[in-house]
């Protein structure tokens, strides 16, 4: 019983740090909306994009005990991965070392780059910015599409995918026909050429939209961690209850024994003299 | 006419209202942005954009991004920016300075790229915060 009451201090209390941290993070993760909605309005959000290379990005959570949204995400991505089959196979990027450990269980091979560790300081936009460039570095891509858990409300994970063109895509599909055909409209400035532009955009848009997706992914897992701690708390407490009253009986009980073994003691050596 | 200027940064929103005609500051220049400008996507560099409202102009310091114009709706992200009220006049020329003699000193080309993306830096927001 004690160890259940402590599991039970316990529980309650990661639900509060849990409560706390979402707190601070929301704030950000709204804040961050704002910031990738021009890429959306400018270039569209087109999934259906034609793309060879497809890199699947996973955003995971680092550590455990948030309920089921590093197994949804897993689940999400390996329909995306089967989905996503073209002449080449897709390969996983992963952040976080929930999504790590499941998906390095069937899928090793396909795995081409892992980050864990990002939640030891705050999110921010530098750090983002710098896993991304990694990534641009290590990975050849058409598209990168970005599995996260989107924040509706602290009972609410809306998984989502976020897709990102290469600057090779968005050139081929600003032409005529094309998907990004409003590109075309708008003059270019501020480089040594068009592509030069586009590749920074690209990057740009890539940036944000991890920074974002991270930040959703955060408050999904501390409200994920909310409800399943305080599932837990009430859990225990239902079975303190039940272990009390099965303590009382069985004290009771062996108090009535022991009476019992007195008494017929005391009576057969009264029968006796 | 008038325009419509949303400047956004990751984790705030630093300007939303209609201003009358915005100065940018990119790679190739400056770029003047007057209602009803053809739709334009340009990268800023690290620099000063000024911002004419009401009659009235503002400089802001924006540490590289990008603007787009569309229909008298200019958005520009930028990975950071401040405001020339936001800035401290005194401070920001106390950096510059600073910046500045650390880039005379720095040795390496990583610690001159730092340091000349820290003095880029500081010569923005002290420009920004002597202008208005």
């Amino acid at each position: 019983m004690k160890s259940v009451k402590s599991i039970q201090k316990i529980t309650k209390a990661m639900k509060m740090v849990a409560a706390s941290k979402l707190r601070g993070v929301q704030v950000k993760a709204e804040n961050s909306r704002g910031f990738w909605q021009p890429f959306v309005a400018l270039l569209g959000d087109h999934p259906d994009i034609e793309s060879k290379k497809n890199v699947i990005l996973t955003i995971s959570s680092d550590r455990g005990l948030c309920g089921g949204i590093n197994s949804t995400s897993v689940k999400f991505s390996k329909a995306m991965f089967t989905l996503s089959a073209s002449e080449e196979p897709a390969k996983y990027v992963i952040l976080g070392e929930k999504g790590k450990v499941q998906l390095q269980r069937d899928s090793k091979k396909n795995i081409q780059m892992v980050v864990t560790d990002i939640q030891k300081m705050p999110i921010n936009f530098t750090q983002i910015s710098m896993i991304a460039d990694e990534i641009l570095k290590n990975v050849e891509f058409d598209t990168i599409k970005i599995i996260y858990n989107k924040f509706g409300s602290v009972v609410s994970f809306l998984p989502s995918v976020a897709t990102i063109p290469s600057p090779e895509v968005i050139a081929r599909e600003s032409e005529a026909g094309g998907k990004l055909e409003q590109l075309e409209s708008y003059e270019i400035e501020g480089g040594d050429s068009k592509a030069e532009v586009l590749q920074n955009l690209s990057e740009f848009q890539f940036a944000a939209m991890l920074f974002n997706a991270s930040l959703e992914n955060a408050c999904s897992e501390q409200g994920a961690r909310m409800s399943a701690m305080d599932s837990s708390t009430r859990n225990a407490s239902e079975m303190l209850e039940k272990l009390t009253l099965k303590y009382n009986r069985s004290r009771q009980a062996s108090i009535t024994t022991e009476l019992i073994e007195i008494i017929s003691g005391a009576a057969a050596l009264e029968a006796a003299s | 006419m008038v325009l419509s200027l949303r400047v956004m940064a990751p984790n705030r929103i630093v300007w939303n209202s209609e201003v009358g005609e915005i100065t940018l500051s990119t790679n190739s220049g400056q770029i003047g942005i007057l209602p009803n400008h053809a739709p334009l996507l340009t990268a800023l560099d690290m620099g000063v954009s000024k911002i004419r409202s009401g009659g009235q102009w503002s400089a802001m310091a924006s540490m590289g991004g990008f603007a787009m114009i569309d229909n008298n709706r200019v958005t520009i992200l930028v990975n950071e920016a401040e405001v020339s009220d936001e800035i401290d006049p005194i401070e920001a020329q106390k950096d510059y300075e600073v910046a500045q003699m650390e880039l005379a000193k720095a040795e390496g080309r990583k610690r001159k790229i730092e340091a000349n993306l820290a003095f880029k830096r500081a010569k923005a927001r002290l420009e920004a915060s002597t202008i208005s």
